[in-house]
């Protein structure tokens, strides 16, 4: 998997120290960082409602306010489970390149992301354990054949974050809206916190990463990348429409809402909005060389 | 073929327009017709053509391996 050095550049260096020194100063003990209350409300919303998945479609309204209760407190659970198989599956990645030549450079980073991330994790998977008593299934499948190793370490960090970007978009919203309760609140906005410096790194080292891929590719593969990391993006998005999660909240059909969800092109704009940030970061750097996405 | 089976076909094949048919024995990951990314809406096709849940974390690879696999696993009456 080794490739050639990284093209560090003195905004990379200097990046990369600020964002060092910020996860020094701003290290908190997440084991006692929340109040985690003995049971949450469930008559009310546990997640924004434009963050729900049937948002902007005749499904949101036709399901009434106590499924959408139900809807809204599974939805968070499985949004919760994205983000534990995300960082348990990021997390493997990181920890083998962390000292992989090539990668000398971000290394001490690395240990300050890894840490991060692992108690990131742990505190998803407890609000998932203690308020939904489990956590929805990972449904990845390993089986993908290999690329050039510049092209599997761009893919890696791309999806990276592209995943802490989405990420995102739900946290900073929960976080900011005043209708959810205090603990969802709070690991929305903590999240949010240790992730804006992730994301900044990301994107640094992405734009490094595929600079070098392009070095050492042609452009039939750089193509073939791009077709890839869409399906990624739209895989991503279509993980939030979780079948499972409607079968907990008593919806009927589970399966024929999921296929209608995602067909529905009202859904469309609602799905940009989420991705917005990270698609504009890929046509900016070139990785995208235009924002139209695929179905998969 | 069965009418299930079928549509799996045309939902592959929609897929992978550069392809004209599938064998019943290709081999459907190693040729990349399905893949990581394919994988997910594949196995809810496959749940809503046999009507019954399927665990994706438990699922082996070789249960939709190839065509002939799909149908001895999923779609032929008795099925495991």
């Amino acid at each position: 998997m080794a490739a050639t050095a990284l093209p560090v550049t003195d905004r990379f260096l200097e990046v990369l120290e600020r964002l060092s020194e910020k996860a020094i100063e701003d290290y908190y003990n997440p084991y006692q960082q929340f109040d985690w209350p003995e049971k949450l409300d469930e008559n009310r919303l546990w997640m924004s409602p434009e963050l729900l998945t049937p948002y902007g479609t005749p499904y949101f309204d036709e399901l009434g306010e106590e499924t959408l209760h139900r809807l809204s407190k599974w939805e968070s659970i499985n949004f919760y489970s994205l983000n534990v198989h995300g960082i348990r599956e990021l997390l493997i990645e990181v920890v083998h390149r962390i000292h992989m030549p090539g990668f000398e450079v971000p290394s001490d980073f690395f240990h300050h992301f890894i840490g991060e991330e692992n108690e990131h994790m742990w505190f998803f998977a407890e609000f998932c354990r203690r308020y939904g008593d489990k956590i929805y299934a990972s449904t990845a499948m390993r089986a993908d054949s290999a690329w050039e190793p510049e092209v599997e370490n761009f893919l890696v960090f791309a999806r990276i974050l592209f995943f802490e970007e989405l990420v995102d978009h739900y946290n900073t919203r929960m976080a900011q809206d005043e209708t959810l309760c205090d603990t969802i609140r709070q690991v929305n906005r903590i999240h949010h916190q240790d992730e804006s410096r992730h994301i900044a790194f990301g994107r640094e080292l992405v734009s490094l990463l595929f600079t070098r891929m392009r070095d050492a590719v042609g452009e039939e593969r750089l193509r073939e990348v791009e077709s890839y990391l869409k399906r990624y993006v739209v895989f991503s998005v279509n993980s939030l429409y979780n079948p499972h999660v409607y079968r907990d909240a008593g919806i009927a059909d589970p399966l024929g809402l999921r296929n209608a969800l995602v067909a529905d092109e009202r859904r469309r704009a609602h799905e940009r909005k989420a991705i917005r940030k990270p698609l504009a970061f890929f046509l900016k750097t070139g990785i995208f060389s235009d924002d139209t996405l695929p179905v998969i | 073929m069965s009418e299930a089976l079928q549509q799996v076909k045309d939902w592959i094949l929609k897929r992978h327009p550069d392809r004209e048919d599938i064998p019943g024995d290709l081999d459907l990951i190693e040729n990349r017709l399905i893949d990581s990314l394919s994988f997910v809406e594949f196995v809810f096709l496959l749940e809503q053509h046999c009507g019954r849940p399927i665990e994706m974390e438990t699922l082996e690879v070789d249960a939709i391996r190839t065509l002939d696999a799909i149908d001895a696993n999923f779609f032929r009456a008795g099925v495991k």
